[in-house]
Parts: C-alpha cells; structure tokens; sequence
C-alpha cells in the first residue's frame, strides 16, 4: 500500500483537490470566500508536493527498481503540481 | 538487490537448471491442460478459448454496429431520403452507438487482455478462470439477446446516452428503453468481473523477476484500464438501476416536478461516459507502444514516461466528465474546472504519441501491415484529440454542442483511438495463436481501404457540422449546402466497410486456430514474452524475467523455456496451477491451484441473462426464478473452489518450495473481494452524491430528515455486526469450532440497523414515490439492503462449508472473504445512516 501510495502521490493530490474545487463549486458556489478557499487549497496541495517531492528524492534508492519507482512518483508529483496549478487557475484569475 | 516478501533474489541463479527433464512432464501438462472436444467447447474456461470467444464475439458485434452505421449513411447519403423512416432512424443510431461503445469496443479490450496477458506475464492462466468464462457467457448471451430487440422493433431510440427526461416514462413509455437500461446493465457486471480478473492476474501472476519496472505497456494499459472500470463503472450501474426504478416504481430521481433533477443523470452517465473514452483508448494505446517496438526494431521510448501518461490519464479522465454538459448551464466556475482538466487531459495522451513517433524515428521501422495500422491510428487520433481540445473550449462548445462536428470528432478519436489499433494488434498478435499469419500484402489493403474511408467518411462531417447539421436527425433538407458532404461521407462509409470486408476474407483465407501449439510463431521477431512457444498450459516452463525485452536480451530464452529449464516444468500436484507472485517485485509467493472446465459459469451466466430479460418483459415470476437459479450456479461453481491440496509445500524448480495454500491479505481471493468491495463503495458514494446533489439543487422539495439521536442505536448494530465478523475470523485463527456462529450474528445485526433505519425514516414521514429526496433515500437503503441479504448468503454459505467440514483451521480463504464483506456492509450501513441524516438537516 505504502509502496504505491508514494508511487501514485502526486496524481492522488491532484485528485483530492480536484474534487474539493468541484465540491466547492456544486455545493457552496462562486464568491469571494470559495475563491480564496480554493486559492488557499492550491497552495497547500502544492506545498504537500514540494515536500513529498523532497522527501522522495532523500529516499536511499535501493536498487533499480526502487529507484525507478522513486523517479516515477517524482515525475508524477511534478505532473500533479502541475495539474494542481492549472486547475486552480480558473478560479484564481476569473 | 532488495526483497519484498523475504523472498532471496539470489535463488534466481539457480536457474536455467542444467539437469534434462523427462518428457513424461510435458505429457502430463499437455494432459492436464487437454483441449474440449464436442460440447466441452461450452464448459471451457482455458483463456485461450474464453480470449478468442470474447474477441470473436466483439468482432461480431463490431460488424453488427457497423451495418447500422452503413443503414444510416444509406439514409443520409441525399436530402429527403425515405430508407428508414424517422423511429427507426432513431432506434438505430442508438442500437448503432450502444453496441460500439458497450458490446464492441470495451469487451474488444477486455478480450484481448485475456487473451494475450496470461502468456505476455508467462503465467498458465489469469486467476480467476471461471469468472473469465462467465463475464465472456453473460456478455455474449445478453449481448446478443439486446441486439434481437432490433429485429422486432423494440430496440431503445433515446441515444447511446439515454437522457431523462425523454427517457423517462412519459416520454418513453414502450419498453424499449428497458431493454437498454437492463441490458447494459447487465453488460457492466460483466466488464466488472473481467476488470477483476485483469487486475489481479496483472498484479498477482507475472513471472517471477517480472518487476513492475520490466512489465510490458500493454499490461499497464490493461491495469490502469481496468482500475478505471472499477471506479468508473459503478456510476452507470447506479445511474441505470435509478432510472429503471423510477419508470418502474415512479421513483423520482430525475422527474424534476417532484424534486429530482434530470441533470443527475448526465453527471451519473457522464462520470462513467468520458473515463469510458479512456477505457477503449488505453489499452489500444498499449498495444500500440507494444508494437511500435517491434515495428520501429528498438526500445520503446519513455517507457517511463509512457507509464506516468497511463496513470496520469487514468486519474484525469475521472475530472472531465462535465465537458459534456458545457450547454445545461453549469455555474461558470465549476465550467473552468472542467474546462481546464479536458484540456490537461490532453497532455499524457500527447507525451504518448511523442513517445511513439520518437520511437520509429530512433528505430528503422517496417512499414508491414501492423505498422502502417499504427502510424495510420496515430493520424487520426491526433486529428480527433486536436477538435478535442478545440471543443474543451467553453464558447466553442457552445456552438458545435449536438452538431455533426461532434459526430466526427468522436469518430476520429475512438477510430483512431481504437479501431485501427485494433486492426493493428489483429495483424501483429494473430501469429502467436494461428498457424499462419494473415497476409500482409492484403493488409496493406485493408490499411488502405479503411485509411482511405475513414478521412472520407468523417473529414466532411467537420464541415456539415460547421454548417449547422445537427445529429441524430433522419434527413435533412435540399438547397443547405449538406447534400454534398453528406454523399461523399457515404462514399467514404462504404470504403470503410470495403476495407472491413476485404479483413474478413483474409481472415477465412488465413486464420487457423492453434491453441494447443503450433503457431506460426514469433514473425515479427518481437522481444517479449507472449511469442515463446506455447501449447494449452501456455508456456513449458515459466522464465525468471530480467529485462523489459527479454527475447531480443536473450536469445536462446526459449530454447530453454522449452526444455523446461525455469520454474514449473512440470505440474507440482497433478492439478492446473500457476504461480502467484508479489505484486511490485514479482517475487513467487505461492501455488495457485486453478480450476478446470466447468459447466457452472455457463449455467450461471444464461440464468443472470434471463433474469434481466425477464425484467425487461416484466415476467417478474419468471425473473424471481432466473435470478435464484443463477445465485445456485454460482454458488454451486464456487462450492468446488477453495480446498487444499495434499501437499502442504511443493517444489515450483531448482529446489525452490512454496506453499499450495494461503490466506490473508497475500491471497488472490482476498484481493478480488477487495476490489469488488471498491466497486459496491463506489455505487454506494454515487449514491451519497445523488442524495447531496438532489438537495444542492432542488432545496425547495427538501425536508428535514429524521434527528441524529435516532441513529445511535443504528450505529451500535453496525459496530456489533463488523465486531462479529472481524472476532469470527479471529476464533477461527484460535481453532474455535464455530466461527460461523459470529458471522450469523453479524449478519442479523446488520439487518436490524437496516430495519431500524428504514422505520425511522418512514415513521418521518419520508415514501420513496413522494419525492427526490425520499427517492434517494429509499434507493440507499435497497443499496444496504442488497448488501445485508449477499452478507447473510456468504455466512450461510461458510455455514454449510463448515457442516460439510470445508472450513480448514486455522484459517480459511472462504472464512477471511465472509469477513471482509460484512465488516464491509457495517461500515456501509453506518456510513448511510449518518449521511443521509447529515444532507439538509
Ligand atoms: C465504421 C464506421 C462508422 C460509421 C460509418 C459510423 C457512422 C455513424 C453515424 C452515421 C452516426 C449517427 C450520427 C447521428 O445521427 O447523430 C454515428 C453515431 C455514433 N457512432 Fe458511429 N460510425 C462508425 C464507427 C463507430 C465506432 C467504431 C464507434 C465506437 C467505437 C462509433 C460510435 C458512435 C457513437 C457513440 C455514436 C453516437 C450515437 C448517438 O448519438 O447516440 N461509431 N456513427
């Protein structure tokens, strides 16, 4: 679990907070409170993925293979801050 | 190098094993995996026959839809066209966009999973085979008895998407849309039961030294695929339960009058429908990275970033489902969002495409059939993702919403998304089980005649939608300007269908089934496992995998493989069996003991097919009959499952020992119910979802539901159920005798939480036909429903297991499911309770 927990972070992050962001939108809607909630929960889904991001790359690579999980979960926590960022553009700049 | 199970990775150099095996093993192999003769074809569960079934089924399916779509550009093909009148029109388009989507393209997949995984992984079989067999009869029955409905003028006519309210029963009141929504259905659970098995047998069989890092693309594509049916899936099996119930029952889901909300329907179809677009397309995208390689005679390129595009797409595709409700009117915040995933999504299918096109560039490509299929799917699926990204554009959305610009660009994604790779895989696979290769000299023209009619068939749609043509209508008028493109659509229609034609007569000319060996072997000198010789037990012996190609890494790998030199030569216990290996590192865990033919996964899937029929004609007697027949098969089919074997330990080669049978989270069995309790959760959250959004957008019908303090009592039954079960696997693991006993009380528990929940809500005032909300709430507590009444059939099952003294101590594969699932149904129940409690109050 742990193992692909780490391999999948990145894009998990993107989709907790793509479903907050649409939560937010279906359920509380648009306004200035949902706009810095939303601001607010970017922020941290990408600070969770600068250091989930760190904290792979301090992970001893054991062999190939862990260290090819290792850069996989790196690749996928750069496309999910990404994703992240993109996604929480509309609201920002709307 | 690193252990994941405490396996020693230095064992591996033990093998190749150097002493001679005797030829008596490969007798026995070949007698235990022995080929049906006469109506055993029926009982077969082998993938080498329920993969070419399926994908021959598919095939048939294919060309079914096809004729149709021929019909229907027969009447477009001029203004005021009188072949088919307006109805039929519409039942055909529908029966035309259904069949491609649910009986084609995701079966197609799902097929050629089954068939090529096991020897792609080196494993004898996929784990699961009797469930193989029974997704491939319930979707081939089923499938085949909705087609009929065409023949008799009964077919659905409300699109492949079915919206309420012209679905609803007032607008629909014939039973044609019944046989839509009971057939597909019907459909799901077998796509669920095949995800299943690919899943586990993806995860759980490769051969050992077969790292996720060495699997081949084509196996992530079909992991990552059938991840996405779980999730995916239970929204449309939701979504088709609530809209047969209210034209049943007059529940009010979607019947805005009376607090529901048609647009429910489009999120619930929706959620399913554009993941649905990434279920065809990943596994197609699979096999074309698989055989970019071989064509282009080099590594694929960014064979790691090709994985991160596959998971990337797999959780991306899940943010867009609302691109198709741009024109409802959705708040323009909530539009953003998903008009900024439609166009992320965008980004892994391109890295994939990059991939490819790197590929051939570094390589020195063939241009032989397969070849020519692939780089013509990369053209028109680049073609259809650019209109894609063109219509995730809000304003222009609004304006090509429902016109034929739309039509095309479906086309061309699923075409070329698709179709074409699909004709690609038939070129390259089809050596690997036939004695003879089909000819490459008709498939380049094959290639050609599809290449050709499809960009006629579908370019000048572009422009007729442009103009203003909008879909789904039978004719159109003179003097528009549409006459012209639409004739020559027609054209391109028909050179399609030449092309297909022409595929047909090489296939008769060429193809020769050879399961048991004997295939024409590996003709495209590819790297990877599936072209090892293989007879009916797949390969002799299963190799240690030490690279991602190891056929061009290795040379002389099969001469070996075929001398029996790696593990399992031989059959360990006279039984069909397979390894069972880790899921990250491949390490071999235990011997799985497979099951062989049987005649119950075919009983079972006809009973489960005339049940939903029976439905659908509402011979409820009839029905009631059916379904208790097929919960008999089942049971009957699993009553033989689950059983030790004499030998605790076995030798799998080289001295290596491992055990026959195991529990706990490391068996497979633990893993599929696992997964099948993800897909019962994800019905049961759409659920939660409907009630909350039923209530988001039509408060006015809201009542204040029943007060928290009435759940209490609720809780502590769900507490005292999931408690019982977990404490009944536990007596088991001391030696108690009767751990059933448990199981029994948990499961009466659990169905006075439900009575008491039920009651609460009624004695509020609260009737599932009054409105939205009590129609939501209702159908939670059925969903519980259904859950306590299977819960309370596992534990009489592990009763009468346990009578016949089938329950091994101290621990129990059977016992550890029954467990899993009700503390499952406790949780679910709890869940509800609070939830719906919550919504509103
Ligand atoms: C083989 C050549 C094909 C032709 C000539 C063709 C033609 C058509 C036509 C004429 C329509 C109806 C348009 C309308 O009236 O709105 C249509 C709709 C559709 N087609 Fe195809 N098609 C072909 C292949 C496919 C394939 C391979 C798929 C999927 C894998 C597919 C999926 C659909 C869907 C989903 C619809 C929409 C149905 C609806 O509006 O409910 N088609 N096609």
């Amino acid at each position: 679990m742990r193992a692909w927990a780490i391999m999948l972070s990145g894009l998990l992050i993107w989709a907790a907070h793509f479903f907050i962001l649409y939560g937010i939108g279906e359920f509380i809607g648009d306004g200035f409170a949902s706009r810095l909630a939303i601001a607010a929960l970017t922020g941290v889904c990408l600070a969770i993925c600068a250091l989930l991001a760190a904290a792979v790359m301090r992970m001893p690579p054991r062999d190939f293979f862990g260290k090819w999980r290792m850069q996989l979960a790196f690749a996928g926590l750069g496309i999910g801050a990404l994703a992240i960022l993109w996604q929480g553009l509309p609201a920002l700049l709307a | 190098m690193s252990s994941e199970t405490g396996f020693d990775p230095a064992l591996y150099a033990r093998f190749p094993t150097r002493a001679p095996r005797p030829d008596e093993e490969k007798e026995e192999l070949a007698h235990i995996w022995c080929a049906p003769k006469g109506w055993d074809y029926l009982t077969a569960v082998n993938n080498s026959y329920i993969g070419l079934y399926y994908l021959g089924t598919a095939f048939l399916f294919f060309l079914l839809a096809g004729i149709l779509a021929l019909l229907m550009r027969v009447q477009l093909a001029a203004p005021l066209m009188e072949v088919l009148p307006q109805a039929v029109y519409n039942q055909v388009f529908t029966m035309h966009g259904t069949v491609m989507m649910f009986l084609f393209a995701v079966p197609a997949v799902e097929a050629a999973g089954v068939l090529l995984l096991p020897q792609m992984l080196a494993a004898r079989d996929l784990p699961f085979p009797r469930l193989s067999a029974y997704a491939f009869w319930a979707y081939a029955v089923g499938g085949l008895c909705f087609f009929a409905s065409i023949f008799v003028g009964l077919a659905p006519d409300g699109g492949w998407f079915m919206y309420p309210p012209l679905t609803s029963k007032a607008y629909s009141p014939g039973i044609n849309t019944d046989f839509w929504l009971l057939g597909i259905g019907f459909i799901e659970i077998s796509a669920i039961a095949g995800a299943i098995e690919i899943i586990v047998g993806v995860l759980r069989t490769r051969a050992p030294g077969m790292s996720l890092d060495r699997m081949p693309i084509f196996a992530w594509a079909m992991l990552v695929f059938a991840a996405m049916i779980v999730i995916a899936f239970p929204s449309v099996i939701l979504a088709t339960l609530l809209l047969e119930i209210e034209r049943a029952f007059g529940w009010p889901f979607f019947d805005a009058g009376r607090g529901g909300d048609p647009l429910l329907w489009q999120h619930l179809f929706w959620f399913f429908g554009h993941p649905e677009v990434y279920i065809i397309f990943l596994p197609a995208a699979g096999m074309v990275s698989m055989i970019v390689a071989t064509v282009a005679r080099t590594e694929l390129v960014g064979y790691r970033l090709i994985v991160l595009a596959l998971l990337a797409t797999g959780f991306i595709s899940f943010g867009v489902w609302a691109h198709h409700m741009f024109a409802t009117g959705l708040p323009p915040m909530t539009t953003g969002f998903f008009s900024a995933a439609s166009m992320a999504v965008s980004i892994p299918a391109g890295i994939q495409v990059f991939a490819w096109i790197a590929t051939l560039a570094v390589g020195k490509p063939r241009y032989s059939a397969p070849g020519l299929f692939v780089i013509g799917s990369i053209l028109i699926f680049v073609t259809g993702g650019l209109t894609g990204v063109m219509v995730a554009m809000v304003p222009f959305d609004w304006q090509a919403h429902d016109s034929y610009f739309i039509v095309a660009h479906l086309h061309y994604v699923l075409i070329g998304g698709m179709v074409f790779p699909l004709f690609a895989a038939f070129y390259y696979w089809i050596p690997s089980i036939s004695r003879r290769p089909l000819s490459d000299r008709l498939g380049r023209w094959v290639f050609g005649l599809m290449f050709a009619g499809m960009n006629i068939a579908f370019l000048p749609m572009h422009l007729s939608g442009l103009q203003g043509m909008p879909r789904r209508v039978s004719t159109y008028l003179p003097g528009q300007g549409l006459a012209l493109p639409n004739l020559v659509s027609t054209v391109g229609a028909f050179l399609l269908a030449a092309g297909v034609l022409l595929f047909l007569v090489d296939l008769v000319r060429n193809f020769r089934f050879a399961p048991g060996g004997g295939t024409a072997g590996n003709v495209h000198d590819a790297g990877t496992l599936e072209w090892l010789p293989t007879e009916l037990y797949s390969v002799r012996s299963i190799p240690v995998v030490a690279s991602r190609e190891p056929l061009w890494d290795d040379p002389a790998l099969a001469a070996r493989v075929e001398a029996g030199r790696y593990f399992l030569p031989r059959s360990a216990t006279g039984l069909r069996e397979t390894i069972v290996t880790s899921p990250l590192r491949a390490e071999p865990q235990y011997l799985q003991i497979l099951p062989g033919p049987s005649p119950w996964p075919i009983a079972a899937a006809i009973f489960t097919a005339g049940f939903f029929l029976a439905l659908t004609v509402q011979a409820y007697g009839f029905g009631l009959a059916s379904g208790l027949f097929a919960v008999i098969a089942v049971l009957r089919w699993l009553w033989e499952s689950d059983r030790r074997v004499a030998a605790e330990r076995v030798d799998i080669g080289a001295g290596i020992e491992v055990p026959t049978y195991v529990t706990g989270s490391a068996s497979h069995g633990w893993w599929a119910m696992v997964i099948l309790l993800i897909v019962m959760g994800m019905i049961f959250v759409m659920g939660l979802f409907s009630l909350a959004f039923l209530w988001s957008n039509q408060p006015s019908y809201w009542a204040p539901p029943p007060a928290f303090r009435g759940a209490v009592p609720i809780l502590l039954l769900d507490l005292a159920a999931a408690a019982l079960a977990i404490g009944g696997r536990r007596l088991l693991l001391r030696g108690a005798a009767w751990p059933v006993v448990a199981f029994v009380l948990s499961t009466a528990a659990l169905g006075g939480a439900l009575w008491l929940d039920r009651g609460q809500w009624a004695a509020a005032g609260f009737a599932a036909e009054a409105s939205g909300q009590g129609a939501a709430v209702f159908a939670l507590l059925a969903l519980q429903g259904a859950a306590v009444a299977t819960g309370a059939l596992m534990a009489g099952y592990c009763a009468a297991r346990a009578l016949r003294g089938l329950v091994t101590r101290p621990a129990n594969t059977s016992i550890d499911l029954t467990m899993l699932f009700l503390a499952y149904a406790a949780i679910q129940g709890l869940v509800g309770a609070l939830f719906t409690r919550a919504v509103g109050a």
